[in-house]
């Protein structure tokens, strides 16, 4: 496999873990509540619920294109969730999110994996170019939100109020 | 509301901006009495830290009263008169529950934007540039306050509006500073910097038993301020700091040293010249003439306490500490488990944090308070605004 080729199979596999102060049984009846999957996700894509298991996902692209795709829930053991793209997805993807002990008293460690197939294959478009975030934060911005929902209730924001003027670039 | 909003590279001004408004369900909106400006805030100004954005209200040490509370707010309410540490922490993830305030894990809006950076997020604080979470700060008429039953704490009888102000940040950070230290009886602690943080770490110092605190600075009115308080006052512009600590200390050196300087130190001589330029041609942010006297002074087996903000500064003398088997600790403060007792000494008269403000303007003149606390104008030590 070539240089560029091997990146953008790289690119398209995202990971990220944290740790939860909270049982594996709590966490996963969270991440299943019908409203968790919109919130966490909020950064990448719209997800409505369509009933316990579908759920429909609108996702930008960075010059105002849209990916739609819908995923199943599949039937996975008691420490992981398991989902994947239906057929007709515009960006084909899958993922896991396996729940483990963490050691001493540090609850529950969550490994998420999204692996995103790109139409075209291991050589077509990178996905951080197809979306307008990376990979990797689009999964570990997922798990931050995540974890400050587990823990507080709530999920941090300055939206719509952040302190920069609408339209403010980094500097 | 009228705010103090960065512009740009040395561009503040006043401006109209929306009112800040609850978002969840914890915060509380704070009508502001008093706010500060803050040294750290001069690497926002001078454009050191980037992610800084066009309309960013600036401040993170402020006290107020409580106006408007969200649904889930249950230990302060309206009417409240409060201060609050410049770091916002949830109080229950595992590093609150560590007493790691700064650290915590669930209160930064962006945390893709630092994680890059430091491996892991801080908590988010106030106006400190979108790295660090984009907060609105509090130099305007009203401040939003997220997680206000952790993060506001009610102002005692006793404790005027001045002195509650730098509870937010200069007294606990100075405060933690101190505590870093493990001050034991006889112990020697030197700081480095006698702004407001430098002076609360000095006071702090003594409040937790050190026999005697050098206080390290360059102009007259300053260590004048620290010698009014009990230090013993060093002008490094004068003397070589490392010789006079070492003839202070019977040739031991400081058991503790505090470096409340940070990237910003002024210094003498040819490391000060090759850090200045290297910052004026962004190879670094950082100058370290402050951090560099601390771990050469600093005795065997010592202690040093690093409050100064820094970036990435390469370069920094390791085998100083390695060979001197010197303990390193460091944070952002951890107000939330200082306050409470910083309020109790204040009462007590131990600590006068109020003796800080030298300079008051209205928030409409804050931008001519920077400017006198920049260039430390009058002996400018720390500009109070009153929205």
């Amino acid at each position: 496999m070539n240089a560029v080729a091997e990146e953008t199979k790289l690119d398209a596999d995202a990971r990220a873990a944290v740790t939860i102060g909270r049982s594996a049984d709590e966490l996963r009846a969270l991440w299943l509540r019908s409203d968790t999957q919109s919130r966490i996700w909020s950064h990448f894509a719209d997800v409505t619920p369509l009933d316990d298991r579908v759920a429909e996902w609108v996702a930008q692209g960075p010059a105002g294109g849209e990916y739609r795709w819908r995923t199943e829930l599949a039937n996975s053991g008691p420490n992981e969730l398991r989902w994947s793209s239906l057929d007709g997805a515009d960006v084909a993807n899958a993922g896991t999110l396996v729940f483990r002990p963490a050691p001493g008293d540090r609850g529950t460690e969550l490994h998420l994996d999204v692996r995103f197939d790109p139409p075209g294959g291991a050589i077509g478009q990178a996905v951080s170019k197809m979306f307008h975030i990376v990979p990797k934060e689009i999964v570990g911005k997922a798990l931050y939100k995540f974890r400050a929902l587990a823990i507080t209730g709530e999920i941090p924001t300055t939206d719509p109020q952040p302190a920069a003027r609408n339209g403010g670039t980094d500097r | 509301m009228r705010a103090l909003c960065w512009n740009g590279v040395n561009d503040l001004r006043v401006e109209t901006v929306a009112d800040p408004e609850i978002l969840n369900p914890k915060d509380v909106i704070l009508k502001v009495r008093f706010t500060t400006t803050c040294g750290s805030d001069l690497h926002l100004i001078d454009g050191l830290i980037p992610t800084m954005r066009e309309g960013d209200v600036l401040g993170h040490e402020f006290m107020g009263e409580i106006v408007d509370v969200g649904r889930e707010v249950t230990k302060v309410k309206k009417g409240d008169r409060v201060v609050v540490p410049s770091f916002i922490a949830c109080g229950q993830c595992w590093y609150c529950q560590h007493d790691l305030y700064s650290l915590c894990d669930t209160s930064h809006p962006k945390p893709e934007l630092q994680e890059p950076i430091l491996g892991y997020p801080t908590a988010g604080i106030y106006a400190y540039s979108h790295a660090f979470g984009g907060y609105a700060g509090s130099h305007a008429e009203y401040v939003r306050v997220p997680f206000a039953d952790t993060d506001c704490f009610l102002v005692p009888d006793g404790v005027d509006d001045e002195a509650a102000l730098f509870i937010s940040d200069a007294a606990p950070t100075g405060f933690m500073g101190a505590d870093f230290c493990n001050i034991q009886p006889g112990d020697v602690i030197a700081v480095w910097g006698c702004g407001g943080v430098g002076l609360m770490a000095q006071q702090g110092a003594m409040i937790l038993g050190a026999e005697r605190v050098i206080a390290i600075d360059q102009y007259p009115e300053r260590l004048a301020k620290a010698e009014s308080f009990g230090a013993i006052p060093l002008d490094f512009t004068k003397l070589d700091v490392v010789d006079a600590l070492k003839e202070m200390t019977g040739g031991r050196g400081p058991d503790a040293c505090i470096d409340a300087v940070g990237m910003e130190a002024a210094g003498t001589g040819v490391q000060h010249a090759y850090d200045r330029v290297k910052q004026a041609l962004y190879m670094e942010t950082d100058r370290g003439t402050a951090l560099r006297e601390a771990m050469l002074a600093v005795r065997k087996g010592g202690t040093l306490s690093i409050l100064g903000v820094y970036g990435l500064m390469d370069k920094v003398p390791l085998g100083l500490l390695m060979n001197k088997g010197v303990t390193v600790r460091t944070a952002q403060q951890h107000g939330q488990r200082y306050v409470p007792r910083l309020l109790e000494h204040t009462q007590r008269g131990e600590l006068t944090p109020a003796a800080l403000a030298t300079h008051r303007f209205s928030l409409e003149e804050s931008p001519k308070g920077y400017h006198m606390f920049k260039h430390k104008e009058d002996g400018c030590l720390r500009a109070v605004f009153a929205p």
